[in-house]
């Protein structure tokens, strides 16, 4: 597995070619690092018992017939039926819809519901802004929600509200629907989750101890990655205090169609790999670049595209390990990364 | 002639041919006025602004399974104008740009090919180019592909389309 914890980047360097050496042996023989570590355990006060779940991400069906994205998602849910031991649950972190249509999401609904594992969703703004979630919420429920498994307290807010820029524009449900549809549009201004689920995350984790293990699921990133595609949370610094009280806490988030990592004290965060296209990493400077996947070949209908495993062990460390559907994966991803 | 007088000649010579050239500088037409290079600028971002609506999808011929270029390319992000022509190993040769726009139309989008000197393609070029304004020119690829940096290419003025604008 790979850690990002105090490493230099010589030091990471060189970790990095032996994660991949003994992921190169591991996969060779059929082991699938990481998954081989799960236990029943308990350990001190967060009793944890191990145990893995997967996420599948952003879709983006279209309403035509046998589309290739139809197709990429069947593979994740194949893929993710596949695993074994088998996962705990699955989540999938938005945008199961390009354009909001009840038929996209109907049909979203109807290949993940071929998954084993039982499903939790959030939405992505792609699901949302025909008609304000209101298809979404008749398919999948409601968007904020938490539960508690096997000693980890998880959470999944709606991440992609903004402010009404379509009323005063006079716009349509499909112009405004279209607006947010473009990933680098200015004209909806940054996404966030905004006060009534901030005031969910602060009722919802008052009572638990500082050394619950915590993930939060969230459609975009908790943290200013590339605020100008909105990889970013506009309330993420409300977030990030509400749980600074925790002693770790992992945010698990979509929409950047892409592996990326960061650490902001106590929250660890990592985005996923999409199953419809992969999005060019924007241009930052990153703290943890090891995470980048390879750019990837757009000759290669599947590159950097999968479905991802997330297990815990019993000191409740989180590993993410990537399943893509080509070789997207530097050695060091490849190994897993820890969160 | 004195030596004194020579220096006076020389300085009266001097000081005519200093003033010819200022006078020359003056008479010379520069090549365009401020208005018309406001008025080309206007033509250029009037075709970048084309650009960028056909890059987002607003011609059907182009995609017949929804993807428009800005699906896998918001800002134009690794498209890379400044490189081509290059190999492109999709077409087995070296290629213009236009030949590689040509290729994601057709296989990632299932659309149809544009005349590669129609408008529609010089103005998708217009937008990736402009986006990449300032970039170093570096035909062919380079090893390792760094990610593609568009923070040149942010901001232009441009006419609200109802599909996203800069300011």
């Amino acid at each position: 597995m790979s850690d990002f914890k105090d490493m230099s980047r010589r030091r990471f360097l060189g970790f990095a070619g032996q994660a991949g050496m003994a992921t190169v042996a591991a996969r060779a023989i059929g082991v699938n690092l990481g998954l081989v570590e799960i236990l029943s355990a308990q350990t001190g006060k967060g009793a944890v018992t191990p145990f893995s779940f997967a996420i599948i991400t952003d879709s983006h069906l279209f309403s035509i017939p046998n589309h290739k994205f139809d197709h990429s998602l069947a593979d994740a849910v194949n893929q993710v039926n596949a695993l074994s031991p088998a996962v705990d649950f699955v989540m999938y972190t938005g945008d199961i819809a390009q354009n909001g249509r009840e038929d996209q999401l109907v049909k979203g609904k109807k290949i993940l519901g071929n998954l084993k594992a039982p499903l939790k969703v959030i939405p992505g703004e792609h699901d949302w802004y025909l008609d304000m979630g209101k298809a979404w919420n008749g398919l999948f429920g409601k968007e904020t929600w938490s539960f508690d498994h096997k000693g980890i307290h998880f959470i999944g807010l709606n991440s992609i509200l903004v402010r009404d820029f379509w009323t005063g524009a006079g716009m349509t449900p499909e112009q405004r629907m279209g607006t947010m549809e473009m990933l680098e549009s200015p004209i909806a201004g940054p996404w966030g989750v905004r006060e009534a689920q901030l005031e969910f995350l602060r009722n919802d984790t008052k009572n638990l101890a500082a050394n619950t293990p915590v993930v939060i699921f969230t459609h975009s990133p908790l943290w200013d990655y590339y605020p100008r595609w909105n990889f970013q949370t506009e309330d993420a610094p409300q977030i990030r205090e509400i749980l600074s009280k925790f002693d770790h806490v992992t945010s698990l988030h979509g929409h950047v169609h892409q592996t990326i990592y960061n650490k902001i004290g106590n929250l660890s965060s990592m985005g996923a790999l999409s199953t419809s296209w992969p999005w060019p990493y924007p241009p930052v400077t990153l703290d943890y670049p090891g995470s980048q996947m390879y750019q990837s070949d757009p000759a290669n209908t599947k590159d950097g595209m999968g479905s991802q495993v997330v297990s815990f062990d019993s000191s409740a460390s989180g590993l993410v390990q990537f399943e893509p559907f080509a070789n997207s994966l530097t050695p060091f991803l490849k190994a897993g990364v820890k969160v | 002639m004195s030596i004194k007088k020579t220096r006076k000649v020389y300085v009266a010579v001097g000081v005519t041919g200093l003033g010819l050239l200022g006078a020359a500088s003056l008479w010379a037409r520069p090549p365009f006025t401020e208005q018309q290079l406001a008025d080309q600028q206007q033509e250029l971002l009037a075709v970048v602004n084309h650009g960028r609506d056909l890059w987002h999808g607003s011609n059907p011929e182009m995609s017949k399974n929804g993807l428009a270029c800005g699906n896998c390319h918001p800002d134009a992000a690794a498209s890379n104008p400044q490189t081509f022509p290059k190999f492109v190993p999709q077409l087995n040769t070296v290629a213009p740009m236009r030949d590689m726009i040509n290729w994601c139309i057709v296989h990632p989008q299932g659309g149809k090919q544009l005349d590669v000197n129609s408008a529609d393609m010089v103005a998708l070029e217009a937008y990736a180019v402009y986006l990449y304004r300032g970039q170093k020119l570096q035909p062919g690829y380079t090893l390792p592909t760094p990610p593609d940096p568009v923070k040149s290419g942010v901001g232009y003025p441009a006419k609200p389309s109802g599909i996203g604008v800069d300011k």
